[in-house]
């Protein structure tokens, strides 16, 4: 039988792939949201979990960087 | 901002009532202390402009829209200022009369930001205390800023200036031929001090009125020997210069303060019993005239000069020169802190003001070498003979003068942990102790003022009797705001200088600060997501790809034959690094000895051009040949750390051009915290006038055998990092202890089993550690 899903391939550079699977891992999003790890730096993701996971990046970018949001 | 500013006021308070308990309990009955009031704290200081908030208009940035208040005059464009009605000043650096707004705002306001084109200043009680303490009347004060403003002064401006300077400054107690007196050109105050019980029963009896009226003397200047004295004046070159503003510029610019027309007001004296110091003093701050304390020490015969001059060919800088000008105003020493940058000469200023006042003097540095580099410079600038020199260290302790010799006056060279020091000492440490309390000092010189904490530097004083504290430091900012605690134990800032201007000028090497990008390895930073926080800072210190850039960086420089140095304030990273690339590297466990063979190297082998250094060389290392700097790891966001550690590669080098001949790179992991950190510590040199260059690719890295390259290295080298124990993790704690004689507090984060000693191995791991200590360090533990 035949499985389909419909998901998006994501470049991007090897740490922040990492920080995918971590979150994949660890269920941060409230299930697995990767398909396939593809190579360094590719994955193979669902499509439904993209907002959520944009908006979630965003945080983590702005607690990197605490600085630049204080203005 | 008014929370804050509330719990700091609190905290003060405390302050003050421990401060007044050991007033009580350790009055030492010695009328020389004279500068007890600086810890006490004028009414007015406590104000506070920012929180008179009325509703201002502000943009989407944040900006603050005056238009409405501000109405400009009609010449703004020849003047230079805009004084912002929430204290804040904004200055044209571009502007014809910079030079003459700038002292003058150096004087009465401190320094926010000071990049190339626009300056920004704030009033601040304190700041205004100073400028009052350099001489600075309130009307001066008032008119001048009035003459360079673009707008109309606010009326909040004006009376907040009114407030805190009214009542500083107003009253003097001087001590001259060994005799107290307090002394006011205000007849009003004068006599409103008189009628007061308290006062009047203070004063000493011998004559029939108490008031008189001194003669007054023609005081001779104080010379810096061998200073140009030629001030080229260019008045009237520039006909952009609005004229009232020259005029008032040659007044402030005139040597000393005491101009005219207030010199031409009575100076009216009367003295005090020299047991009842204390009491006049504190009785004058509850009046709301705290004394200024000024020590003049040409007329001090009781305690025996010196002797000694700084040598012929020892020339001071301008901007030398003008800080002790302002301290050594009116032929008398006040106390008060110099700021100048890392490596511009604060040594030299130091030795000057020593020579310059000519009594008994104790230096205090926070640690031996530099207590080593004190008494260097000391026979470097000044004729004073060994035997006059005394240093009072673990290491090497000199015998403090004994029989036919115990009175001849002496500079003293100690650490702040050596006096302040609580536990046990030897014998021949206490009999030295017993010296320095027994001697009155005619100036304290408090090297690196930042580094102390308010309750050592207390202790410090009720330890030693001066006349006069002069501290120096080049970073005047805390994490903790206890800076302004200076202000008031130490005296009021003399002079800053402006980090940009003298570079410039040549005095400090230029330097290209670079903030250096490096992407983590995907292993490293799987493992980094999943630790906790220190062992996250490992991780990202340990990176791979971190390592190789520095030992591109290091390859590169040491081929155009520069001399570099790297910090690591982790010494796990820094062992590593340096075994790795096989650098000599020392910290805070490296024997004295070992420390000096390392230094001395460095200086003069070219075979030794690189070393690794943990944060033991953060102050007052003095390394005159480096000329760049690789930081790997730091202490967090501390600004005060990367402006020091820049000060390390900041002095002048030989060959000046209008390049850039120095260079510091600050390493950081991407996507970790240090990127954030990075930001903060940046935040001081950037308000000096620094750019920072972000790089994120270096070209040439491809062609260069590097280590680390493969991914089984990077691996190997990620098990290593995660096989070791917590301790070893952690950063170099030894100095903190060493400088504040207290067990640091540190800001890192932990589980609460850790907390508790619940995770076995790091127990055991950390008594381990404990007991390998090097015996050097062990008096530091009760």
């Amino acid at each position: 039988m035949v499985n389909v899903k419909k998901g998006v391939i994501l470049t991007s550079d090897p740490a922040f792939r990492q920080l995918l699977i971590h979150m994949d891992e660890s269920r941060q999003l409230g299930s697995k949201f990767i398909v396939r790890e593809l190579d360094e730096t590719h994955l193979f993701i669902e499509k439904d979990v993209i907002p959520i996971l944009e908006e979630r990046v965003e945080s983590i970018m702005e607690q990197m960087n605490p600085e630049s949001n204080e203005k | 901002m008014s929370t804050k500013d509330r719990k700091r006021r609190g905290k003060w308070d405390t302050y003050k009532s421990q401060y007044n308990a050991d007033e009580q309990s350790g009055s030492s009955g010695n009328g020389g202390n004279s500068e007890k009031d600086t810890s006490a704290i004028p009414k007015a200081a406590s104000q506070n402009l920012s929180q008179e908030g009325n509703v201002v208009l502000t943009d989407e940035f944040g900006g603050k829209d005056y238009r409405r208040d501000m109405p400009l005059k009609a010449d703004y464009m020849s003047r230079p200022l805009w004084v912002a009605p929430d204290g804040h000043i904004f200055l044209e650096s571009f502007s014809p009369v910079y030079k003459h707004a700038r002292d003058f705002l150096i004087a009465i306001s401190e320094p926010v930001c000071r990049p190339q084109h626009i300056h920004e200043y704030q009033l601040t009680a304190y700041s205004l205390y100073a400028a009052v303490s350099v001489g600075l009347q309130t009307n001066d004060i008032i008119e001048y800023l009035e003459r360079l403003s673009k707008s109309h002064l606010p009326k909040g401006i004006i009376q907040f200036i009114q407030m805190c300077t009214v009542s500083y400054g107003k009253v003097k107690l001087v001590l001259k031929h060994n005799r107290y007196f307090v002394e006011s050109r205000h007849s009003d105050v004068m006599q409103k001090l008189l009628k007061d019980k308290v006062i009047q029963s203070c004063i000493l009896d011998d004559r029939e009125k108490p008031v008189e009226q001194t003669e007054i003397q023609t005081q001779e200047k104080i010379k810096f020997s061998h200073e140009t004295t030629e001030k080229e004046k260019e008045v009237g070159e520039n006909s952009a210069v609005p004229a009232d503003i020259d005029e008032f510029y040659g007044k402030m610019d005139g040597d000393d303060e005491e101009d005219a027309e207030i010199r031409s007001l009575q100076l009216l004296t009367f003295e005090i019993k020299q047991e009842s110091i204390e009491i006049v003093q504190k009785r004058c701050i509850e009046l709301e005239y705290p004394l200024l304390a000024e020590y003049d020490f040409r007329n001090d015969t009781m305690n025996p000069n010196m002797g000694i001059d700084l040598k012929p060919s020892t020339t001071l800088r301008p901007y030398q020169e003008k800080s002790l000008r302002k301290m050594f105003g009116n032929s008398r020493a006040r106390s008060g802190v110099i700021v100048l940058p890392c490596g511009a000469g604060k040594t030299l200023v130091g030795v000057t003001a020593v020579t310059t006042v000519n009594k008994r003097c104790l230096v205090l540095a926070n640690s031996n070498v530099s207590v080593e580099q004190w008494r260097a410079q000391f026979k470097l600038w000044s004729t004073i003979q060994d035997k006059q020199l005394i240093r009072f260290t673990r290491e090497a302790r000199d015998q403090p003068p004994t029989g036919a010799d115990a009175s001849k006056p002496v500079v003293c060279i100690s650490t702040y942990s050596m006096v302040a020091y609580t536990g046990r000492r030897t014998f021949a440490a206490e009999e030295a102790m017993k010296f320095i309390e027994s001697q009155e000092w005619g100036l304290l010189l408090l090297d690196e003022v930042h580094t102390i904490p308010a309750k050592m530097f207390r202790r410090v004083l009720t330890i030693v009797q001066a006349h006069c504290k002069l501290g120096l430091t080049a970073t005047l900012v805390r994490e903790d705001d206890k800076i302004t605690d200076l202000n008031f134990l130490i005296g009021p800032k003399i002079y800053e200088a402006n980090w940009m201007e003298l570079q410039k000028a040549g005095h400090i090497a230029k330097v290209q600060c670079a903030e250096v990008w490096c992407p983590m390895t995907s292993e490293f930073y799987s493992y980094y997501l999943r630790a906790q926080i220190a062992r996250k800072l490992l991780l990202a210190v340990m990176n791979p790809n971190k390592f190789r850039i520095c030992q591109f960086l290091i390859r590169f420089h040491e081929r155009r034959n520069d001399k570099i140095i790297v910090f690591s304030d982790n010494v796990f990273a820094l062992k590593k690094y340096a075994i790795e690339m096989q650098k000599p590297f020392l910290y805070g466990e490296t024997s004295q000895n070992e420390r000096m063979k390392i230094l001395q190297n460095f200086q003069y082998n070219p075979k030794v051009n690189t070393i690794f250094v943990s944060k033991v060389a953060d102050t007052s290392f003095d390394l005159p040949e480096a000329n760049v700097l690789i930081q790997i790891s730091a202490h967090g966001g501390s600004r005060r750390q990367e402006a020091q550690r820049l000060g390390r590669i900041l002095r002048a080098k030989k060959h000046s051009t209008d390049q850039f001949n120095a260079f510091f790179y600050s390493l950081v992991s991407q996507d970790t915290v240090e990127m954030g950190y990075s930001r903060k510590r940046q935040r001081f040199l950037v308000n000096q006038g620094y750019a920072y260059k972000v790089v994120n690719k270096l070209p040439g890295m491809e062609n260069e055998d590097l280590k680390y390259g493969t991914k089984e290295l990077q691996i190997q080298l990620l098990q290593q990092v995660l096989a070791t124990s917590d301790a070893d993790a952690e950063e170099e704690d030894i100095k903190e202890e060493l400088a504040d004689g207290t067990i640091k507090v540190s800001r890192r984060e932990a589980t609460m089993s850790s907390m508790s000693g619940g995770q076995g191995p790091q127990y055991h791991a950390k008594a381990r550690a404990i007991t390998e200590r090097h015996p050097l360090f062990k008096r530091f533990r009760t």
